[in-house]
């Protein structure tokens, strides 16, 4: 039933970001199939975050000019990062999600723009100008979809959510007895 | 009206006059009053109805509204379809109508999508063009769609000269580049020494074996003077409004086939 959740979003994603610059330019700079792969990232499912990167990367970068893999790349690699680096800290914290938004976008811009550079087919925009816009945006809206998100995949995130906190507890409680 | 008849044409009418002369003030101030009043209960009469009324006029402005836009976009559909069609007269190559479906969805290149594919009868490298200039090249084809690179992109190269092809000198190449953004693109390599103003118009002069030549390109908005050492510097607006694109042409143009040169170098053998 998760896989299903995570396809039919990881799906929705990608339409919109094929569709919605047809509507207003300025609506392309929010990278929605990165917020979903962050999202993944952060559950701790290493897989799935990997697989989801590759998928949705691959598939934009089908409908793009640039060459085809680069954004695939960039998005598994973003989704490993933020998976070990998930791993090694908490970060369930939703305020701690923004800056860690913030930095999947800039670290997936950086990989892509290297490879496109790298391969000889430089971008045909200003690097730090379209970067600076993208994260303004992904960050922004994506903090909102996030939240959504949560509340879509609900079950598993509350889970994760009431160990933490019993875990919690636990240390709290088992704290004073290992001192006496 | 005894008087009256006895006495038609004499004082009686006299007195009718200075009757009516006093009179009328009042009358006519008495009949702006029963007027006003009148049409005061009149209208709160008639206030009944005109919330009703004035609903239905919302909705029917509203519709005229939406009828009038839908005119206005069917007028500039068919002028850009005009345009289009009179490219075909002028450069006499057949076209494919197409529309622009997608944009690019990343925000690293300047890529569309249209609605034609090889299944009808598009290959790479054809040109695209509006009725009022260059749009770009098919770089991908697919059977029911292709996707096109703007001639603002950095790698999109064309063959371009300042004025009329023929009647001027000022040969050079276009292209775009990526800290000018996608309004303005770029010409290189034009002479120093030629005359090149503002607002001349740059066409396309076929050299490039992708687009034919004497298409439009654009107008030059910009020109920092070069030397007799030096190039001039010219930018270029696009004639094509290349971020409000709709209907486009391919143009089924196949540039005539260059002759390879011969190697006849010392060292190389020759082919039997």
């Amino acid at each position: 039933m998760s896989q299903l959740k995570i396809a039919a979003v990881l799906l929705i994603s990608i339409v919109l970001q094929l569709s919605l610059r047809a509507v207003w330019k300025p609506l392309a700079y929010i990278d929605f199939p990165l917020v979903v792969v962050v999202y993944i990232a952060l559950q701790r499912d290493a897989w799935q975050a990997l697989v989801v990167g590759t998928l949705a990367g691959l598939i934009v970068d089908s409908q793009s000019g640039g060459l085809i893999g680069a954004g695939g790349f960039s998005k598994t690699l973003t989704a490993y990062i933020i998976f070990f680096a998930a791993t090694k800290v908490n970060l369930e914290n939703p305020l701690l999600r923004i800056p860690v938004l913030g930095a999947a976008t800039v670290v997936d811009s950086l990989i892509y723009v290297f490879w496109h550079r790298l391969l000889g087919s430089p971008p045909g925009v200003p690097l730090v100008q379209t970067m600076s816009y993208k994260l303004i945006a992904t960050t922004v809206v994506g903090t909102v979809v996030l939240y959504m998100l949560d509340a879509v995949m609900s079950n598993e995130s509350a889970q994760r959510r009431q160990f933490a906190t019993r875990r919690r507890v636990a240390r709290r409680s088992t704290g004073p007895l290992r001192r006496r | 009206m005894a008087v009256d008849a006895r006495d038609a044409g004499g004082e009686q009418k006299v007195l009718r006059i200075w009757t009516q002369t006093f009179a009328s003030p009042l009358q006519s101030a008495s009949s702006k009053v029963s007027g006003a009043t009148g049409g005061f209960f009149q209208q709160i009469w008639n206030f009944r109805g005109t919330a009703q009324e004035n609903e239905q006029l919302k909705e029917r402005l509203a519709k005229a509204e939406l009828e009038l836009n839908a005119a206005r976009q069917a007028t500039a559909e068919n002028e850009r379809l005009k345009g289009l069609l009179n490219l075909h007269e002028q450069t006499n190559i057949q076209s494919i109508p197409a529309r622009v479906i997608a944009r690019d969805p990343s925000v690293w290149f300047n890529t569309i999508t249209i609605d034609r594919g090889s299944s009808a009868g598009v290959t790479v490298n054809m040109p695209v063009v509006t009725g009022t200039g260059v749009v770009g090249r098919v770089i991908t084809v697919s059977p029911w769609a292709s996707q096109v690179m703007l001639i603002t992109d950095e790698k999109a190269g064309a063959g371009a000269v300042v004025g009329q092809l023929g009647q001027s000198g000022a040969l050079g190449s276009v292209r775009g580049r990526a800290d000018l953004g996608v309004g303005v693109i770029e010409m290189r390599y034009v002479s120093g020494l030629e005359q090149v103003e503002v607002g001349d118009n740059v066409m396309t002069t076929g050299q490039d074996g992708i687009y034919p030549p004497g298409l439009n390109i654009g107008k030059v908005v910009d020109v920092k003077k070069g030397t007799a050492t030096q190039a001039h510097q010219i930018l270029i607006q696009p004639g094509a409004q290349l971020d409000h694109l709709e209907e486009v042409a391919v143009l089924l143009y196949h540039p005539p086939q260059r002759s390879t040169p011969q190697q006849n170098s010392p060292n190389t053998e020759r082919s039997r």
